[in-house]
């Protein structure tokens, strides 16, 4: 059974359509990333699957039961975890208050292991935290109940660098424990790294739902290099190659290097299964510390690559190439591309 | 259950205890006035009020300042208690809902295993804080105030008076209520459940006697007369429950609009 499923929900908020005929769903025991910029209908998706609003058209269950039905609603609340984006508690009173309501009503069983990894300081009042302290407080409280379902949208926004790595380490180890998540973020780099799938949504549409790494597969690798000569874009012109920019400088060789040819260091760590025996690639022999050094101009290109690595291997190979890097294109850019393709 | 009525209950202990001390100022005040007035006046003190506009002793429900009883029923009682009160338990009532809604509280609250009507009705409870302090001091503090200045009033009429008030309060607070679930913007739902319950008050004291009397009949002070209970020791038991109703009504309105709308 999907721990949540989404069917043709759509949202219609008169001036904007927030939701539009959005189907997913949600396994048990997977964390699924619910991406788009802001304004895409991210939050519109989440506030109706929690009950806050009803949907226009279509609907969705959540742990098998029907969210627009209130008191079936209320029996899967039981067992959901939830983080709004910018949670919002009463400021009046102390973070110990606000855990002792939501553990009175909902259970906090797991309510002190969780105070170890997010310490919001419990007997101040919530007037005087800062946001952090609050998205901590609010991350207690979506887990202190060990609920089946976690819902949470933008969970990491507000999180120093430190606590957003302790929030990806922990949700890590919750999803080994088998709960399932459902998480909202513009922020691409920490979705990557804790989600199993992906949903893009863009104005209140969903684009497409994949596994993260068939999404960065797909969308290929970033590639810069620097080849000995003046190039033009052109030299890249094979399948698969996107968005060339290239630009010439004079000389990149020190005094009194010269350049031996051939040899380069290559720190290309692509591991695409070679379908061929096309790699005439043999190891650089020598220190990855010496780069080629090469007279006369030197041409850098960056662009991003979805086709066979072999086949850029081999174009390389045409030339003397003094650097290269080849790494995963970032989020940002996978995004960008989805985009531009759809706006298209 | 009642976790919601209990956690805001336990935050609306100083706000009652602020107001019951006002309140209980409010009324010894009156009766430490008292004497003074109506000694200096002597027998002549009902020609006092032939003075007033009739406008205002109708407003206020002045009767008869010539006993202890009447002017407590309108100067303490009809102003202080019918409209200030009143107005207090509408305007804290009007911040129930709205209040959380405009400051996105209420996602968290809703996204625990809850009812939309248990919030409505535990927030609603919790105002029994206020209701029952107010409601257990004040006629203390008005049967030894009187006594202290020698111009003792039957206790029994004005606990009576004090209980046959719950109900017209908590209607006050029905219409706060109300507002609060139409407006998600806690100022508005306040300006306007005040304003209500003003608009009401002068309604019915004003369309009293005249042909518009029966418009004055949805105004929740057609259903308590401070100078019947404590002049003449009336009771009148049927108002109460048309105001006990009347209560119900708007928690369930309130609850129904509640449940009908998108939180935003």
């Amino acid at each position: 059974m999907a721990a949540l499923e989404v069917e043709g929900l759509t949202k219609d908020y008169g001036e904007v359509l927030a939701n539009d005929d959005v189907t997913f769903a949600v396994e048990e025991g997977e964390v699924f990333g619910y991406l788009g910029p802001n304004g895409a209908g991210k939050t519109t998706t989440i506030r109706t699957l929690m009950g806050f609003q009803s949907p226009t058209s279509g609907g969705a269950t959540v742990l098998g039961h029907d969210i627009t039905d209130e008191s079936d609603l209320i029996a899967a609340k039981r067992r959901i975890g939830y983080l709004p984006a910018h949670p919002s508690f009463d400021e009046t009173v102390t973070g110990r208050e606000i855990l002792d309501l939501h553990a009175s009503i909902k259970g906090g069983e797991r309510r002190d292991e969780l105070l170890e990894t997010f310490d919001p300081p419990l007997d101040r009042k919530v007037r005087e935290y800062s946001t952090g302290n609050v998205q901590k407080l609010g991350l207690v409280q979506a887990f202190m109940h060990d609920p089946d379902l976690v819902v949470m949208d933008e969970p990491t926004s507000g999180l120093d660098p430190l606590m957003q790595r302790a929030f990806n380490e922990f949700v890590e180890v919750e999803r080994d424990r088998g709960l399932t998540v459902f998480l909202s973020s513009h922020v691409l780099s920490e979705v990557r790294r804790v989600c199993d799938r992906v949903g893009i949504l863009r104005s209140g549409r969903l684009v497409t739902t994949e596994r993260i790494e068939d999404l960065l597969h797909r969308t290929g690798k970033f590639v810069r290099v620097r080849v000995a000569g003046d190039v033009g874009p052109s030299a890249f012109d094979l399948d698969g190659v996107h968005d060339v920019s290239c630009s010439t400088t004079d000389g990149g060789a020190p005094d009194g290097g010269t350049s031996e040819g051939g040899a380069a260091d290559r720190e290309a760590t692509t591991s695409e299964p070679a379908d061929g025996g096309v790699a005439d690639r043999e190891p650089t022999d020598g220190g990855a510390a010496d780069a080629p050094l090469v007279d006369g101009p030197v041409t850098e290109c960056t662009f991003t690559f979805t086709g066979n690595v072999n086949d850029l291997i081999a174009r390389l190979g045409e030339r003397t190439v003094v650097d290269l890097d080849v790494e995963e294109a970032p989020l940002e850019e996978v995004f960008m591309r989805f985009y531009g393709d759809h706006d298209a | 259950m009642l976790e919601i009525a209990r956690y805001e209950g336990r935050h609306r202990v100083r706000g009652a205890a602020a107001a019951t001390a006002a309140l209980s100022a409010f009324a010894l005040l009156y009766i430490f006035v008292y004497p003074t007035f109506a000694e200096s006046m002597g027998g002549d003190i009902d020609q006092l009020l032939e003075a007033y506009p009739e406008a205002l002793s109708k407003a206020f429900g002045v009767q008869s300042l010539a006993t202890m009883e009447g002017y407590l029923a309108s100067e303490l009682y009809t102003f202080g208690w019918l409209l200030i009160v009143g107005i207090y338990f509408a305007y804290a009532a009007a911040s129930l809902i709205a209040a959380d809604v405009e400051r996105d509280r209420m996602d968290m609250l809703l996204s625990l295993p809850v009812s939309r009507a248990r919030v409505v009705v535990e927030q609603f409870v919790s105002l029994a804080v206020p209701l029952v302090a107010l409601s257990a001091v004040v006629p203390v503090v008005v049967v030894l105030g009187t006594i202290a200045v020698d111009y003792p009033i039957a206790a029994t009429d004005v606990v009576a008076l004090h209980l046959l008030s719950i109900p017209y309060l908590t209607t006050c607070a029905g219409i706060g209520l109300v507002a609060s679930v139409l407006f998600d913007r806690a100022s508005i739902a306040q300006r306007s459940a005040a304003g209500v319950i003003a608009g009401l008050f002068f309604a019915e004291s004003l369309l009293t006697d005249t042909d518009f009397e029966a418009v004055g009949a949805v105004s929740p002070t057609r259903y308590v007369d401070p100078n019947a209970v404590l002049r003449e020791s009336e009771y009148a038991l049927g108002d109460a429950v048309v105001l006990v109703f009347a209560t119900l009504a708007l928690v369930g309105l309130a609850v129904v609009l509640f449940r009908r709308s998108d939180i935003e």
